[in-house]
């Protein structure tokens, strides 16, 4: 015992030395006799603490010695190879590849849509030499090929090359893109709007640069593909409602109302999402009723009027024009200026606030270069024509009744699109027995007399449409081809099977435009119905 | 230093003996009007007859500084300052694709195989340039937050719509939009600008003023037209004039504006599936699609080519439109070190050895995804170690040449010819209109199965419009120009014209006349029949002389800014050039200062977020359009202020300014800056 004593003497003295010194040195700092004072009176009263305080500190020290990031080998997941197993590994995988060959019918899909030699229109010219009557463009106004519009956007070319060659925060602004933004914020009278160089990219981006993480999006069960995308990359906590129903959506808005006063969290961000003509079936959405519930709810209202700006209204202003809602009353109202004035892009039109956040946070108006300066031209060119010449859009809705009165004869045809818009979805209604197929739509008044709340937690409905879709799409196809055969372009409302959020059901999607004459949809509607009749005849047999 | 009025070849510009009647004719009128310009106003020392000739179009006697009203000259802008020869008739118009007749500036962008890849090594400021970057970012956001803490209490009003008001929770966070509100706006008349006319070598800004510290921006009627090192127009072809705006107002003419509607329901024209053809063509692919924005391009096609179960290993700085893609694609994401291929191939050994994440089970497919060309950094992808990689782990390739295409390469076709790598062997070829090309969009190419699978299952394809025929026809006109095109015999052999209209309408009939192999050039058959073929774009001089200054232009201002002193990253062959600036109060007064100099560059600034946050840096987007004067201007004025600002930290042996501009050519010869 005394020899280790002694052994270990000059290890004492080294020690208590170090110590004087470590002490002298913390002395001097200024300010280190109050932590000193400090800890010695916590330590006296309460001891316990110190060995709190000792553990916490130590605690403290390993979380920042550990690297920050946290690599998955650190996993329990994780397996350690030596370097020869990983080689075999690495010799044995094997991968997919990267895109599978298509199959006949695959390719038949991406073939069957015809090619225009020359300007599209509402009489194009087709590859095969013929010309035919245009129902499928999405040309409503008829301003494809307006003479007009050419000789500004060829003005503008001479003048400012065709690329605008960078994106909108890098000299990318032009002063015909502030022009357009002010042309559509005076035409439709909101504060302000932006413009994105593509329309479908436009709501996707919008939506997630509002809603993050923990907001709370109310959106409608047919809302379409590029709005389920931003849904998707907002991260949001989504609930759903019955497609187009008010009840529904009433319905969501009081339980969520009332879960939130149960739990007492704190005040997220509520939007309600969905559209005005809806691009998946052509139903149109009741406006005055959806202000009225966000208003009550204060929910933020996100409308995408891409199919019904520059289409329905007097003027073709959209669905607040045409239900007389102000349009400062709807928050994010999102169009595109690819359908209704045939350039391209989108835009959203509210605030100020609304429309400056966007540009810094609008990750597709952000990252991708300006519109292109002739192309936004046309559109403010287009806006200025739908202002003065407002028997466009009376031409428009009379063809589309003329359209209407044809079709809906048919009784092998199911029409769920709005009487006033000039985007008819048409599916095949085939009463033969042995199919599943419902022979009448359910219609929102049908759905919600079941009663029970469909679950606001998935995007399927409580009871779905039942149908055949690799059926009818084959139905469909021999339409759209009987109709070309007689002079009549349509096409299949296209919809990447699998991929949208819900099944949608195939239809024959027409757009109507007011560049044909009365007679001229009378008889192209004729068509169609004579299509559908033979080949559902057919199939009946 | 002048320009030596060098024989002049034909490759560069027309002489003015062509024989052509109407070029003829527009000359005669070009001398007149140019020479009453120069009676009007013959105050400038510049503006003599053949000077002012030197700068109007052929082919027409409109005013060449197009419909501005007159400009003067004192900044040299809008004429040359060396006057050239009564020999030398350009076909631009200088303010849009600058005079240079000089044939010694010019260089050919390629990889030397016996120098292995390598980027400006990237050096570090000394210590007090970081120390005080980060306190000046510690003082701005102290104060944003003091700020923010009494403004919210005090003034309600302004501070709105960041507080939860009526029931309804602020419609943007404080904390989200502190960045914004507290650090750019403060130095918000660096960004946004509005411009007007044609972003070429000189663009026009239109003046602004704020009255309430960049809150709102007035604009004060004015413009300033300046030197442009912003937009992205590497070969120039941001032009109103030329062979390229003359197919694109026939295609307008021909076509109008829009297809209307989605590529696979009924807007596919036949100019779709010719433009298409070329640019898989240009590229040396199977088969190629083309989107009509360049984001969508990535953000709708990757979730086509990967989903649950795959593996996408990214470069940290992808840009974001992939990682928009990826993140809807529903794959699992890794990232390596940026452009660090140990990174790539040890993650490459982990992943594929360890499996998916829990199931251990292999991967279904493993992409790695790369940009060509880094737009921030002004890196180049390291593709040789990378096709070596790719053969022994077997993972698909994917590079984004959203930059690289058209600026890179002896034939401008990207990474893939400046390495000399068969683009077969790469899988999928991506990359946008926009840059080089001077239109919008973008394309995927690959093999002919992959392209149709992107066509069937990629979002653009069903559900957004159409690429817009005046852009298609620019695209075509542009890459075929690039090509240069191999006209049929027949009209060869006639006398020089200065527009070809080929016969008239006819259906679209794509000739399988021994196409030439890659990279050569275009058949007159693969374009539109009326698409009007100027003999410049024909014979490919016009293409060959843009790539060539492009390259000379990028190498000289690399290596010249180094040579001066700075610390700039990248690799020399970029043609973004990004400057180091690191202090964020230095990147607003380098900008304005460049804004307001006797002849105005504009320059872009970033920062943090693009950046980060020590290294904020102004970028150099350099063009075939910019002359060897342009280059000295920008180096003399970088010069100038970065001893202002204390810029010039770089390492290495330092000319004096002088002697960079002398020396340029032998500069941009040298395989290595020592």
């Amino acid at each position: 015992m005394n020899t280790t004593t002694t052994a270990l003497e000059p290890l004492f003295t080294i020690l208590s030395q170090s110590y004087t010194t470590l002490e002298t040195t913390f002395f001097k700092i200024p300010g280190s006799a109050v932590v000193a004072r400090y800890v010695r009176s916590s330590h006296q009263n309460d001891p316990g603490r110190t060995v709190l305080e000792v553990i916490l500190i130590i605690f403290a020290i390993r979380t920042l010695m550990q690297s920050r990031t946290r690599a998955d080998n650190s996993g329990k997941h994780f397996i350690k190879f030596e370097e020869k197993e990983i080689d075999e590994l690495v010799d044995e995988w094997t991968p997919e590849p990267l895109g599978a060959p298509l199959d006949e019918r695959e390719l038949a899909e991406i073939n069957n849509s015809p090619v225009i030699v020359g300007p599209t229109g509402p009489k194009p010219k087709l590859s095969n030499g013929k010309t035919v009557t245009n129902l499928a463009s999405y040309n409503f106004t008829g301003l494809a090929g307006n003479e007009t519009i050419k000789e500004r956007s060829i003005d503008t070319l001479v003048r400012y090359g065709l690329g605008s060659c960078g994106p909108p925060g890098f000299y990318g602004t032009q002063d015909v893109h502030i022009q357009l933004e002010k042309d559509i914020a005076d035409f439709l009278g909101t504060e302000a709007a932006i413009i994105y160089a593509q329309a479908f990219s436009t709501i996707s981006s919008v939506i997630p640069a509002f809603c993050k993480r923990g907001d709370i999006i109310i959106a409608d069960r047919g809302v379409n593909f590029a709005i389920q995308k931003g849904l998707q990359i907002s991260r949001s906590t989504i609930r759903w409602y019955d497609h187009n129903d008010m009840k529904s959506l009433e319905q969501v808005l009081e339980s969520i109302e009332k879960e939130r006063r149960k739990k007492k969290g704190p005040l997220t961000r509520r939007f309600i999402v969905t559209e005005g003509i809806f691009d998946h079936d052509g139903a149109m959405s009741d406006l005055p009723k959806l202000v009225e519930l966000k208003v009550k709810y204060k929910y933020r209202l996100i409308l995408d009027e891409s199919v019904s700006f520059g289409s329905v209204g007097r003027t073709g202003r959209g669905l607040t024009e045409l239900y007389n809602v102000p349009a400062s009353q709807v928050d994010m109202l999102v169009g595109s200026l690819a359908n209704g004035l045939t350039a391209c892009g989108g835009f959203c039109a509210g605030s100020n606030v609304v429309v400056n956040h966007q540009r810094i946070n609008g990750t597709s108006f952000v990252f991708s270069a300006a519109m292109p300066p002739l192309l936004s031209v046309a559109a403010s060119e287009g806006i200025n024509i739908l202002r003065s010449t407002p028997s466009i859009l009376t031409t428009l809705q009379e063809n589309v009744r003329a359209v209407h009165s044809i079709l809906d004869r048919a009784d092998c045809i199911t029409i769920p699109s709005h009487p006033a818009s000039p985007m008819i979805h048409l599916y095949v209604r085939m009463p033969s027995p042995q199919h599943l197929l419902p022979t009448t739509l359910p219609s929102p008044s049908m759905s919600s007399t079941s009663g029970k709340l469909s679950n606001p937690l998935s995007p399927h409905s409580r009871d779905p449409e039942v149908f055949d879709a690799d059926l009818e799409d084959r139905i469909l196809q021999d339409i759209v081809e009987e109709a070309l055969a007689q002079g009549v372009m349509v096409t299949r409302a296209k919809r990447l099977r699998g991929q949208e959020l819900t099944e949608v059901r195939p239809s024959i999607r027409l757009a109507i435009t007011s560049a044909l004459s009365k007679k001229e949809c009378e008889k192209a509607a004729s068509v169609v119905k004579a299509a559908f009749t033979k080949v559902v005849g057919k199939q009946r047999r | 230093m002048a320009i030596q009025p060098a024989s002049p070849t034909p490759s560069i510009f027309r002489k003015k003996s062509t024989p052509t009647l109407s070029t003829a004719a527009s000359y005669l009128s070009a001398v007149s009007e140019a020479d009453a310009r120069a009676r009007a106003h013959g105050g400038t020392p510049n503006s003599t007859p053949a000077l002012s000739l030197s700068s109007s179009v052929t082919s027409s006697s409109e005013d060449t500084v197009l419909h501005e009203k007159e400009e003067s000259n004192d900044d040299g802008l809008v004429y040359p300052k060396v006057p050239p020869t009564s020999e030398q008739v350009f076909t631009t118009v200088h303010t849009e694709f600058g005079h240079c007749a000089n044939d010694t500036y010019r260089y050919t962008s390629q990889y030397n195989p016996t120098r292995p890849v390598k980027g400006v090594p990237e050096q570090d400021p000394p210590y007090y340039i970081l120390l005080t970057t980060y306190i000046s970012y510690l003082l701005v956001i102290c104060f944003g937050h003091l700020r923010d803490f009494f403004g919210k209490r005090l003034k309600v009003a302004d501070y709105r719509h960041l507080l939860a008001h009526d029931g309804f929770a602020a419609l943007n966070s404080d904390f989200d939009s502190f960045y914004t509100r507290r650090l750019k706006l403060r130095i918000d008349d660096c960004f946004s600008h509005p411009v007007t006319g044609v972003p070429g070598r000189t663009i026009v800004l239109l003046d602004r003023y704020s009255p309430n510290y960049n809150k709102t921006m007035v604009p004060s009627g004015g413009k300033t037209r300046g030197l442009n090192v912003s937009s992205y127009n590497y070969l120039g072809f941001a032009q109103s004039k030329g062979g390229c705006t003359d197919a694109d107002v026939e295609s307008i003419k021909r076509y109008g504006l829009s297809a209307c509607g989605s590529r696979r329901e009924c807007a596919t024209l036949d100019l779709h599936l010719q433009a298409e053809a070329l640019v898989a063509r240009f590229l040396g692919m199977e088969d190629a699609l083309i989107s009509s924005m360049g984001f969508a391009t990535n953000s709708t096609v990757i979730p086509a080519l990967v989903s649950k179960g795959c593996l996408v290993i990214s470069d940290e700085l992808n840009h974001a439109s992939i990682r928009f893609g990826v993140r809807l694609s529903g794959a699992n994401v890794r990232m390596f070190k940026h452009n660090d291929m140990k990174s790539l191939e040890a993650l490459l050994r982990e992943v594929i050895s360890q499996g998916q994440p829990k199931t251990h089970r292999p991967w279904k497919k493993i992409l790695v995804i790369v940009e060509g060309l880094y737009s921030m950094e002004g890196t180049l992808v390291k593709l040789p170690e990378i096709m070596e990689l790719k053969k022994k782990y077997k993972f698909y390739l994917f590079i984004d040449e959203a930059h690289s295409i058209g600026a890179l390469g002896p034939h401008g076709r990207g990474v893939c010819d400046y390495y000399n790598v068969n683009p077969r062997t790469v899988d999928i070829l991506m990359g946008t209109f926009t840059k080089s090309f001077g239109a919008a969009g973008g394309y995927i190419a690959g093999n002919r199965d992959l392209i149709n699978r992107l066509r069937l299952s990629g979002h653009s394809g069903a559900y957004a419009e159409a690429m817009a025929p005046p852009i298609l026809s620019q695209v075509m006109a542009s890459m075929a120009s690039i090509m240069g095109i191999t006209l049929p015999r027949a009209e060869k052999s006639s006398p020089s014209r200065g527009l070809l209209v080929r016969h008239s309408d006819s259906t679209l009939t794509i000739t399988p006349e021994e196409p030439p192999a890659y990279p050569g050039n275009a058949l007159a058959s693969w374009l539109p029949p009326w698409m009007p073929t100027p003999e410049s774009m024909c014979d490919g001089s016009d293409s060959r002389m843009r790539l060539r200054r492009l390259a000379f232009n990028t190498r000289y201002l690399n290596r010249g800014l180094r040579k001066l002193g700075f610390i700039t990253y990248g690799h020399d062959d970029s043609p973004v050039v990004p400057l180091l600036l690191f202090n964020p109060g230095k990147m607003a007064v380098f900008s304005r200062m460049m804004r307001t100099r006797a002849t105005p560059i504009f320059v872009v600034v970033v920062a943090y977020p693009a950046t980060p946050l020590v290294t904020s840096r102004v970028r150099f987007c350099l063009s075939a359009s910019h002359t060897k004067e342009d280059i000295d201007t920008i180096l003399q004025a970088s010069d100038e202020i970065g001893d202002i600002l204390d810029l010039k930290q770089g390492l290495g042996e330092r000319w004096p300014l002088q002697e960079i501009i002398a020396r340029a050519v032998e500069l941009v010869n040298m395989e290595e800056v020592p």
